[in-house]
């Protein structure tokens, strides 16, 4: 049997007579497992180092093509919202020029609800200062795009398709001193 | 005469160890994402912004990425990369402005302003019959100006739609 020879359980019968100097008794085998880990912990550590986690996401934005001829809008479909050099936000509707403060975490409540009051006609806008931090920036378009998310979800179960209207513009001198002043 | 075996040193069961090692390597072995050659070149950090709702990823091919970093001394500097290795030197060595040494082997170029950027898009956009994905990868710390200055030259070169990259908020933790 060749596992007996290996083990050594049956083997031991036969070296029993006449050796006189004494063999250690042989459990099992042994291995030298010493490089074997010295190459696995190289390995390890160089996958460690050359890994990179966290993939980056994206944000797709689309801004509209550049065009000489401004396009007018219906007063009653425009909402604005406005982040300042500070960060803090506010909008306005195209009716109601005042500007009101509004909470970073309140947009998606609000642009749920003010989407859902107007159907797909709802025009969002959004003009940030150019002294505002980009992070800032983010924080709203995430928001927004949450908001989008319910939108889409909701339009949905109505059997009705969700149409985004929503452009990046550029603040003007006149926003600034409005905004400066609240 | 009692032998005693002679003890030289101690010995240690190792199995569990590398037991463990060699699930971690594995682990590590599979999910590996190597470090393209742009991000190995570049010397400046980008901490980007943090979303939650998309879940889309950037894709690694097809891509043109504007970097707006900064380096350690507190600048701000604007680089660009094409993902796409065979396409990188036939549009870095189209745009007046790049050094041609610099350009031909580089994975990524230094954009000193928005006209060299302008230049650079425009040349993307002709030699990839304009399939390329356009995206902007800042530093959240960043003025949103030289993102606008960006975005508006994305938009004068005809490339108006592009993305931000950003990282999930699980995965860098609130800032």
């Amino acid at each position: 049997m060749a596992g007996a020879d290996l083990g050594g359980g049956g083997g031991r019968s036969h070296k029993k007579k006449g050796s006189s100097i004494k063999k250690p008794k042989r459990i099992g085998f042994s291995l030298d497992m010493t490089p074997l880990v010295d190459v696995a912990f190289l390995l390890l550590t160089f996958f460690m180092f050359a890994t990179t986690m966290a993939q980056p996401q994206i944000m797709e934005m689309s801004t509209p093509p550049q065009l000489d001829v401004p396009i007018d809008v219906q007063a009653s479909r425009l909402i604005t919202i406005y982040v300042r050099f500070d960060g803090k936000i506010f909008y306005n509707t195209g009716l109601d020029p005042a500007m009101q403060p509004l909470e970073l975490n309140k947009i998606k409540e609000f642009s749920v609800q003010r989407n859902s009051e107007k159907g797909n006609d709802l025009i969002t806008s959004l003009k940030v200062d150019p002294r505002a931090k980009y992070s800032q920036l983010i924080k709203v378009l995430d928001e927004l795009n949450l908001a989008e998310g319910d939108l889409t979800e909701k339009y949905k179960q109505q059997k009705t398709t969700r149409e985004r209207r929503f452009a990046m513009v550029q603040m003007t001198e006149q926003d600034k001193e409005e905004l400066a002043k609240l | 005469m009692a032998h005693k075996p002679k003890r030289v040193g101690f010995k240690l069961d190792m199995t569990p160890l590398v037991d463990v090692a060699f699930l971690l390597l594995t682990f590590f072995m599979l999910t590996a994402k190597f470090k393209s050659d742009a991000e190995s070149e570049q010397k400046f950090e980008i901490k980007r912004p943090t979303a939650s709702a998309d879940t889309a990823k950037l894709p690694e091919m097809g891509t043109a990425t504007v970097k707006i970093g900064i380096e350690k001394g507190g600048d701000t500097v604007m680089y660009y990369t094409v993902a796409n290795e065979k396409d990188r030197g036939a549009i870095y060595t189209q745009v007046p402005g790049l050094t041609m040494e610099e350009a031909a082997k580089k994975a990524q170029v230094m954009v000193p302003d928005t006209t060299v950027l302008g230049h650079l898009v425009l040349a993307t956009r002709s030699k990839t019959s304009n399939k390329v994905k356009f995206a902007i990868d800042a530093d959240r710390r960043i003025n949103f100006g030289r993102i606008e200055q960006v975005m508006n030259t994305f938009r004068s070169q005809g490339a108006t739609t592009f993305n931000f990259v950003t990282v999930s908020q699980q995965s860098s933790g609130k800032d």
